[in-house]
């Protein structure tokens, strides 16, 4: 079979079933307690292994599968939830992880998967020889089933009502094809009976194969236990059936013995809306992450990303044919064509935010990963850390999104293994114990601000410089001459690192220089600002879009120019006579502080421009940090939306150069990146 | 015997002038023939041969003045210059033309290899010539000449 084209929608499916399993096994080591993460697991690791065995991928197959041995046996408590567990289904999502990487890679063959699987066949075999025996002495313990409240409630309403309470425990034969039809026959069979209470696994799961070939069934029925039993053995394919009748003291005080912590998890449930008996009935997709899973969920629709693609090209389009229209209008001068247009503007103007808006993508997707790299980093380096995530909500195009997380995973990887301290220095130091990172995101005007802050030991301005100065970076006198700030900005230089060792953790290969690019060619920016013995906290500031940006116009020669405003800081009108020259730099004062200003023309080298002759003249502000620099151009035009068009591969990147932007009649303008200049 | 001549394999040329020297392309790989009669912007830092960047239809497109490409002196673009799109790889490039002469049917025996320097041009950015009675027409391999990595390290290698 050709699945090609299945592979999009297999990967997404599988991207989206890895988060869940990072959320829930990351939920579940706080909450083992908890049966429902477990069935969220279960469930997402099931769905993966029948969508990678579909698709033909059979080493995700075998981990998924050797995987959902062992959440089975777990899940019906056969074996206990453990540290070493946790950490092995960690590891095993690892794998799937990097399988899944493998196949978008299509060198899903080199991976290894062989330590994994054994290791997970370990427990699942060394707990049914352990469990078997003990079985069949001890049948209660295989045939327990837990209530919860109402279910408790029902039955002992039921009962008074001259019901009896039966546990079923059904095998089916191994060689049985239609398991989840056998079931449901069962099902219906014991329905016709009696009230059926509660079934592991659910009725959906049964209903949907998810389960090796027993299940047991909690059933209120006035029949003997005699004629229940047969009529269960009557549907084809039963192999076996273990029955037993509870009494109703029973289910009271089996739970106090043997789980009492169960008591308090029912009786909290109450308060949550969604009981169990809520769930069952959903299908498995809404309720996979029951932790997640907000008040309101609307239905949804999968769209190819390069559909939406198409869709914001050609509303660019039309924003250019508006502003055609417009320059057209505004000549003709018709007030009837005005208003028409006016109407236009309004509905070009709507159309582009609601398309915008359907690329938005929350940023909770990107910070989802945090948790479970906080917890290996802080494991790795024996340290303490909390994370602490805040507006998780914020929106941010689909693109930027997809390529932010590489850079933050580096920013928080710096923070733990060079901001935090051990737990015994920050002791010291008079700190809790417990290092955070705290990580914020929030919208302002067109950018959206994602924080990383950490209150570890900040960077030492000095440090960095020395270390830079022996590494050749920058001479000594140089050195004396830069601020803290901008020795501090030294990390971002290509190859810089200030870890003395290169530790597992960070130093993969990339340095804060990558970090810095990724942002840049996001259209973002990044800086940092750190208070020794304090901490440090990066800033990230990106574009909320990558397809639509405000720009200031400027005229320079022959040519109009489009700057990004989020790039630009202020714009200030200079006199020739308040321009200084020093160190052969021309400098003018802005509010008591001195900025140099660049002529644009010899930043980008070109002839023509008629700014040197003027003496009003109209200056461009950039800042990077605390530092300005002004640009001086030959006018300023005016401010405008433009769509970003690429220069396309023959020219490539032209440095200072972001691409270009079609104008309303028809002239290319080209879009400056000038941040490098400040 | 005239069927088999007909049934010779052919192919068809667009067939340009750089100055009074006819150059030749692929029409498979020609999109179109354009004027350059709107506003062309030029691109600061860009490669020396590239004019600037036109829109055609929503769509950016370099400009590359093929005689700066292939370092000819002649005299400036007279009334008759064209833009020739063709399409390399992905990318769409406009080559700034003296003059649009005609598309041509040759014969692929017609085709021979170039010799290591035609008509001013180095033989690595050449595909072949084409000998046609007494015309003589340059191929150019465009996957080459206009490419701006070859013409850097080109030009690289010819000043070290």
């Amino acid at each position: 079979m050709d699945t090609s084209q299945y592979l999009n929608v297999f990967m997404d499916e599988c991207q989206e079933h890895l988060q869940i399993l990072n959320q829930s096994l990351l939920d579940l080591e706080k909450d083992p307690e908890n049966i429902d993460i477990l069935h969220a697991i279960f469930r997402s690791a099931h769905t993966l292994k029948g969508a990678s065995a579909t698709m033909g991928f059979n080493k995700m197959a075998n981990v998924t599968h050797a995987m959902e041995d062992v959440l089975g046996l777990l899940r019906k408590q056969e074996l206990q939830i453990d540290p070493e567990i946790i950490n092995l289904l960690f590891d095993a999502l690892d794998l799937l992880e990097a399988l899944a990487k493998g196949i978008t890679e299509g060198r899903e063959e080199d991976i290894e998967v062989a330590g994994i699987l054994q290791r997970l066949k370990k427990y699942s075999q060394q707990s049914e020889e352990e469990v078997t025996p003990a079985d069949s002495n001890d049948r209660r313990k295989k045939l327990q089933l837990r209530y919860t409240t109402e279910e408790k409630e029902n039955i002992f309403k039921l009962l008074e009502s001259g019901s009896f309470l039966y546990h079923l425990d059904i095998q089916l034969k191994k060689d049985c094809l239609l398991k989840g039809a056998r079931a449901f026959m069962i099902l219906r069979e014991l329905e016709s009976v009696g009230t059926i209470i509660r079934t592991i696994p659910t009725a959906k799961e049964l209903e949907d194969e998810q389960f090796d070939l027993e299940f047991i069934i909690g059933l209120c029925s006035k029949e003997p236990i005699e004629k229940i039993v047969k009529l269960v053995k009557r549907v084809t394919d039963v192999q076996e059936v273990k029955s037993e009748s509870v009494k109703a003291e029973e289910i009271l005080i089996e739970r106090r013995e043997s789980k009492p912590q169960y008591v308090e998890t029912a009786a909290a449930k109450i308060e949550t809306p969604d009981s169990a008996e809520q769930k069952k009935d959903e299908p498995a997709k809404k309720s996979s992450s029951p932790v997640h899973t907000g008040p309101n969920i609307y239905p949804t629709v999968r769209v190819d990303i390069r559909k939406l693609d198409t869709l914001m090209n050609l509303i660019a389009e039309l924003v250019i044919n508006r502003s055609q229209i417009e320059q057209l209008s505004s000549e003709i001068r018709d007030q009837r064509l005005e208003e028409t247009v006016e109407h236009l503007n309004r509905l070009t103007i709507d159309l582009r935010d609601q398309v915008l808006k359907t690329r938005m993508v929350s940023i909770d997707q990107v910070f989802s990963r945090f948790p479970r790299l906080i917890r290996d980093l802080a494991k790795g380096t024996q340290k303490e850390v909390e994370l602490r995530l805040s507006g998780v909500d914020t929106e941010l195009d689909r693109t930027v999104i997809d390529e932010i997380g590489d850079p933050l995973v580096h920013i928080i990887r710096n923070c733990v293994d060079h901001g935090i301290e051990k737990p015994e220095e920050r002791e010291a130091a008079g700190k809790p114990r417990t290092g955070v990172v705290a990580l914020d995101a929030y919208q302002t005007g067109n950018s959206v601000i994602i924080t990383v802050a950490d209150d570890g030991k900040g960077m030492d301005p000095e440090k960095i410089g020395a270390s830079a100065v022996e590494k050749g970076f920058i001479t000594k006198d140089a050195l004396n001459d830069l601020s803290d700030q901008e020795k501090i900005n030294l990390i971002f230089l290509p190859g810089f690192s200030t870890a003395k060792e290169v530790s597992d953790v960070s130093g993969r290969g990339v340095g804060m220089d990558a970090v810095k690019n990724k942002i840049s060619a996001l259209g973002g920016v990044v800086s940092i600002s750190s208070v020794p013995g304090e901490g440090t906290k990066f800033t990230i500031q990106l574009p909320l879009t990558l397809a639509i940006i405000q720009t200031l116009m400027i005229q320079l020669g022959e040519e109009v120019y489009a700057i990004p405003t989020s790039f630009v800081d202020q714009t200030i009108s200079v006199s020739r006579k308040d321009i200084k020259i020093l160190r052969h730099q021309e400098v003018t004062l802005l509010r008591g502080e001195v900025i140099p200003l660049l002529r644009l023309q010899d930043y980008l080298g070109i002839q023509g421009a008629k700014n040197s002759d003027l003496d009003e003249l109209d200056v461009v502000v950039f800042k990077s940090g605390e530092k300005r620099v002004g640009c001086v151009v030959d006018s300023l035009l005016r401010q405008q939306d433009v769509v970003i068009k690429s220069l396309g591969g023959f020219l490539g990147d032209i440095p200072g150069i972001a691409g270009a932007t079609i104008l309303g009649d028809g002239r290319v303008a080209l879009i400056l990146d000038l941040r490098d200049v400040a | 015997m005239k069927k088999e001549e007909v049934r010779e394999e052919t192919t068809q040329l667009v067939v340009f002038k750089l100055g009074e020297e006819e150059f030749g392309v692929n029409i498979l790989q020609v999109r179109e023939i354009e004027k350059l009669d709107q506003g062309l912007t030029r691109v600061p830092k860009a490669p020396h041969f590239v004019e600037g960047v036109i829109n055609l239809r929503g769509e950016i497109i370099p400009i590359v003045d093929l005689r700066k490409r292939f370092g000819l002196t002649l005299p400036p673009l007279g009334l008759d210059s064209r833009v020739i799109i063709v399409e390399v790889g992905e990318e769409a490039v406009g080559m700034l033309v003296d003059a649009v002469v005609e598309v041509l049917r040759v014969p692929v025996s017609a085709i021979e290899s170039a010799p290591s320097i035609t008509k001013g041009v180095n033989s690595y950015y050449l595909a072949g010539v084409a000998k046609i009675e007494e015309r003589l027409i340059v191929l150019l391999n465009l996957e080459r000449a206009l490419s701006p990595e070859e013409a850097e390290e080109l030009s690289k290698a010819e000043l070290g």
